[in-house]
């Protein structure tokens, strides 16, 4: 289920950061004060380490950080919403609105990798983001990315 | 237009399933087919299969990490870096039109020729391979289990309840039983995939029941492979009911079709050449007996097992009176045998003219030629008819020319070698050697000359 993943306190409806740096540590930041992680430089590192590789900006407004390490306890999906935009380094060069940082554990089941490949292909639909930029509350973002 | 991908991405958590659903979208809206095969981090899903990329006009891979490509082997192909087919999947698409055909460095392109040639030989000679290595097993199998039963005495299988017995009904009644079967199911299988199987099988049933031995039975397997196939394309349906055609309407159709052809087409003339041949030989008692020698040893080796193999074989077995020698059924065992010996000999002297598979079941055909068990040379002639069977018919025909010649006389119906050694069972013993060494050199001789090379 999505909602495993993506608890209520993990949805930021409005994301006050600009930067890619920034705006990464303040969802990391919310990760942590939920519980999610054990070793929160662990996990930042996977993350900045994938970004390193290329940029996970896909472009169309969108970024999917990343990072599978064991400082992470519970499979989890931040959902950070920014108005103003992010900087991101993105494929297209154009801001992201709708960040999604992705945390799993080193070790464990597949369900979880499945949900989040169902989220991705959700993405590349403009259907779902301009809906998710409209969406008013957590209630509207569960049931837009648990439609299939 | 068929396109199949591969996306892959270093985490195998997003982007792999971006780029998939990305291509999938494109692809759509530009009314191509794709398939995309997934490698993510819960592994490959959505795989590609052999007949997927067969059919694919062109390959697309979208990856960060190593995909093994050799299966894409002449297919045109693009690879380019996961984050380009989330950019730009339209354009990729575009671009597989003017792609090079992977395998174009100078190594790949060897191995690329290699297989070119490997896939420009005739589909049809695929098929038939597919089928006879199926086969070889059985006639393995069965020709040995025959021969062992042997070894009790040479009529010991018709006493019922003995090992003997036990071992004929195993090796003769069931594994050669099923020799024709498989061969032409595997045959329909290499076709048509699965659907073939069932008609191809019913086929080459019918081809033995109705004795066209193992030439109906090749017939039968292509019939049966093309049939479907036809099918396939003539039938279409609301795909609602897609899901009737593999489970009922395929089967029943195809295997109604190949099984009323093989009955109706193919049964009555072999029956009437049976009969027709059956006459004829029956009228031929009394000619030159070098002749018939010839005439019979060469019926022997055609079809080993067909109409004209059985019309030979009957008519000297007709000639046994009890416990008397019959110079025609002693033409007729030394041309039985030299079938599989002559092929036999031939994968010793030439390894190279023959697959690895054919090599090995050569050393099996020394048994089965040594034990009369004439069906021991049919994958290789199946394999190769317009060189096997020749090479086997003039080897055969010697055989049973020189035993004639010799006047070499036979009192048992079977039995190969291990009758040799019965007192009285074989007259003239030494020149009916002599005529099937002779008869199995030429066969020898012959397909080490004309088969061209298999192996490097």
């Amino acid at each position: 289920m999505i909602t495993d993943l993506l608890t209520k306190e993990l949805f930021m409806e409005s994301l006050e950061a600009t930067q890619k740096t920034e705006a990464i540590e303040a969802m990391i930041d919310r990760l942590e004060e939920s519980g999610k992680l054990n070793d929160r430089r662990k996990y930042a590192e996977a993350v900045f380490h994938r970004e390193a590789e290329f940029s996970t900006g896909i472009g169309m407004g969108i970024a999917i950080p990343h990072g599978k390490s064991d400082g992470v306890t519970t499979p989890s999906l931040v959902f950070a919403r920014s108005q103003k935009g992010v900087e991101f380094e993105s494929m297209d060069d154009e801001p992201a609105y709708l960040l999604f940082l992705v945390a799993v554990p080193e070790a464990g089941g597949d369900e979880h990798l499945r949900i989040l490949s169902m989220l991705s292909r959700k993405l590349m639909h403009q259907a779902v983001r301009d809906e998710l930029m409209k969406a008013q509350n957590y209630e509207d973002v569960i049931r837009i990315l648990g439609e299939s | 237009m068929k396109i199949v991908a591969v996306t892959a991405c270093p985490t195998g958590i997003a982007h792999t399933y971006m780029a998939a659903e990305a291509l999938q979208i494109a692809a759509n809206e530009m009314d191509i087919n794709m398939k995309v095969e997934t490698r993510g981090s819960v592994g490959a899903e959505n795989e590609l299969t052999e007949s997927d990329i067969e059919a694919a006009d062109a390959v697309i891979i979208a990856a960060d990490t190593n995909v093994p490509l050799e299966r894409f082997a002449g297919k045109k192909l693009v690879k380019v870096s996961v984050k380009d087919a989330i950019k730009n999947a339209k354009g990729l698409i575009e671009d597989t039109k003017t792609a090079s055909v992977y395998g174009s460095d100078l190594l790949e392109q060897v191995a690329s020729v290699k297989q070119e040639k490997k896939s420009k030989q005739p589909a049809f000679y695929k098929h038939l391979m597919t089928g006879v290595s199926f086969m070889i097993p059985f006639v393995v199998a069965g020709g040995i289990l025959i021969a062992l039963s042997f070894i009790f005495g040479i009529q010991a299988f018709q006493e019922e309840g003995t090992v003997a017995a036990a071992l004929m009904t195993i090796g003769g009644g069931s594994a050669f039983a099923l020799m024709v079967p498989i061969l032409a199911g595997y045959i329909a299988y290499s076709i048509a995939d699965r659907p073939g199987l069932v008609p191809g099988m019913v086929g080459g049933m019918l081809a033995a029941s109705i004795g066209a031995g193992f030439l109906g039975g090749l017939l039968a397997g292509f019939f049966a492979g093309y049939t479907v196939e036809a099918l396939k394309k003539a039938i279409k349906l609301p795909k609602t009911l897609q899901g009737l055609m593999p489970v009922l309407i395929l089967p029943v159709l195809s295997t109604l079709i190949v099984g009323l052809g093989m009955i109706y087409i193919i049964g009555g003339p072999v029956s009437a050449i049976n009969t027709a041949l059956n006459n004829w030989l029956s009228g031929m008692s009394g000619t030159n007996g070098f002749i018939l020698g010839i005439i019979l040893g060469a019926m022997m080796a055609f079809d080993m097992g067909g109409p004209i193999n059985k019309a030979a074989y009957a008519f000297g077995a007709g000639t046994l009176v009890a416990g008397q020698p019959s110079m025609v059924m002693a033409a007729v065992m030394a041309a039985g045998m030299v079938p599989p010996l002559g092929i036999a000999l031939a994968t010793t002297l030439a390894k190279k003219k023959f697959t690895a598979e054919e090599y090995e079941a050569g050393k099996a055909a020394y048994a089965l030629g040594a034990s009369f068990i004439t069906e021991g040379a049919i994958p290789f002639a199946a394999a190769d008819p317009a060189r096997v069977i020749p090479a086997i018919v003039i080897g055969s025909s010697l055989a049973g020319g020189l035993s004639m010649l010799f006047n070499c006389g036979l009192a048992v119906p079977h039995g190969g070698l291990f009758v040799l050694f019965i007192p009285n069972a074989v007259t003239n013993l030494l020149m009916y050697v002599v005529s099937i060494i002779a008869g199995s050199a030429v066969t020898a001789a012959i397909l080490v000359a004309i088969k061209p090379n298999k192996r490097d």
